[in-house]
């Protein structure tokens, strides 16, 4: 019995041993790409930050907490870096920032899926991204992709809910330099 | 009637492009000079994006008009002053000029602001230019001013052509008018 505690007391940080990681802001970079009138663009947050922690091996025990400053939107096109901020969009004015946050992550085959929750424009719902973990020498990086439904949030309504004019999926990507606490 | 022109009258494709063209370019012009009535960004956007394809539909039937003219030939000239037939013919050269640069410089400012073009939500055209904010102002000017100029030569067009049908009693106006036909009265030479 004794020796059973032992060994239980020397497992359970194994399991919980998902390593920290700090993130890179230099060489990590938020975005997103979506259409306006037929063309595609993209999109960049200036600030955001993440707290991950990920073992391939020990997937139960792996989080991905990431919360985004709207209001640092760029896409490279002044009306639209204007309007994007405001109420007909992001409202950053009531709804400052965006905040994800993994509730598990699936192996799909070779491909490990991290579904979570989104919280944007005041709305939470379930999203699913893409998870791309590739270890290096003191650190990793990690690419992730999903699709982002903008009315979902209610992220341009009225008028502009019009998805032939402004595309209704937005693909969400990220790429993260991280070094290991 | 028919489909080309002869030595008296234009012929239908003719008068087709001549109408056609005439009304697209002064009703967009017009709608392009009202965009600022639009009453939220959204309707300014979908108002914009009529305007740019009527323009490019009047660009792509100019040009189908210009290669139409050249095979097709005209109608003889009608007799009178040398300088009439010179303002005549050089109003007529700024006229189809002006009806290829209006769109082609809206083509170019919207090249300029960085914006999509984009053909009745069917599919997008190229850039004529790199996006240039310090070029956007003068851009929207030149698009527009060509407008007024065109509206200036109109004014002698039509005047000229109301002139010969009301005092000259010819044929000029009746041979281009859209179920119009020559008649013998009107033949002066």
């Amino acid at each position: 019995m004794k020796r059973l505690a032992i060994l239980l007391a020397l497992a359970l940080p194994l399991a919980a041993a998902a390593t920290d990681y700090t993130v890179q802001p230099a060489s990590s970079t938020l975005g997103f790409s979506n259409t306006f009138q037929g063309e595609s663009f993209d999109g960049k947050f200036g600030r955001w930050t993440a707290a991950i922690s990920y073992d391939a091996a020990n997937l139960a025990s792996s989080k991905f907490d990431v919360e985004v400053d709207l209001a640092s939107v760029k896409t490279g096109d002044g009306d639209r870096d204007s309007a994007l901020p405001g109420s007909d969009f992001f409202d950053v004015a009531k709804f400052p920032k965006a905040h994800f946050v993994t509730t598990g992550f699936r192996q799909v085959g070779a491909k490990v899926i991290a579904d979570g929750t989104l919280t944007l424009h005041g709305i939470s719902k379930p999203v699913s991204l893409d998870v791309t973990f590739t270890p290096q020498a003191g650190g990793a990086t990690l690419d992730v992709a999903g699709t982002v439904k903008r009315l979902d949030f209610g992220v341009g309504t009225g008028d502009y809910a019009d998805t032939s004019v402004i595309g209704g999926d937005v693909k969400v990507t990220a790429h993260l330099q991280l070094a290991a606490k | 009637m028919s489909l080309r022109s002869n030595e008296r009258q234009w012929g239908s494709v003719a008068k087709f492009f001549h109408w056609t063209i005439a009304l697209a370019i002064l009703g967009n012009g017009t709608f392009g000079l009202l965009m600022d009535l639009a009453h939220s960004p959204m309707q300014k956007i979908n108002w914009l994006a009529l305007h740019k394809s009527i323009g490019l539909t009047v660009l792509a039937l100019v040009l189908l008009r210009v290669l139409w003219r050249w095979r097709d030939g005209r109608p003889r000239e009608e007799a009178a002053p040398r300088w009439q037939q010179w303002s005549a013919r050089i109003v007529h050269a700024l006229l189809y000029l002006l009806i290829v640069a209006i769109p082609l410089s809206g083509w170019w400012f919207n090249s300029v602001t960085g914006k999509p073009l984009q053909w009745f939500k069917q599919f997008n055209l190229p850039a004529l230019a790199a996006k240039n904010d310090e070029l956007r102002h003068f851009a929207h000017g030149v698009h527009e001013y060509l407008f007024w100029f065109l509206i200036l030569l109109l004014v002698a067009h039509v005047g000229a052509a109301l002139k010969h049908h009301v005092f000259d009693h010819d044929n000029v106006l009746r041979r281009m008018l859209p179920f119009g036909r020559p008649t013998s009265r009107g033949d002066r030479s």
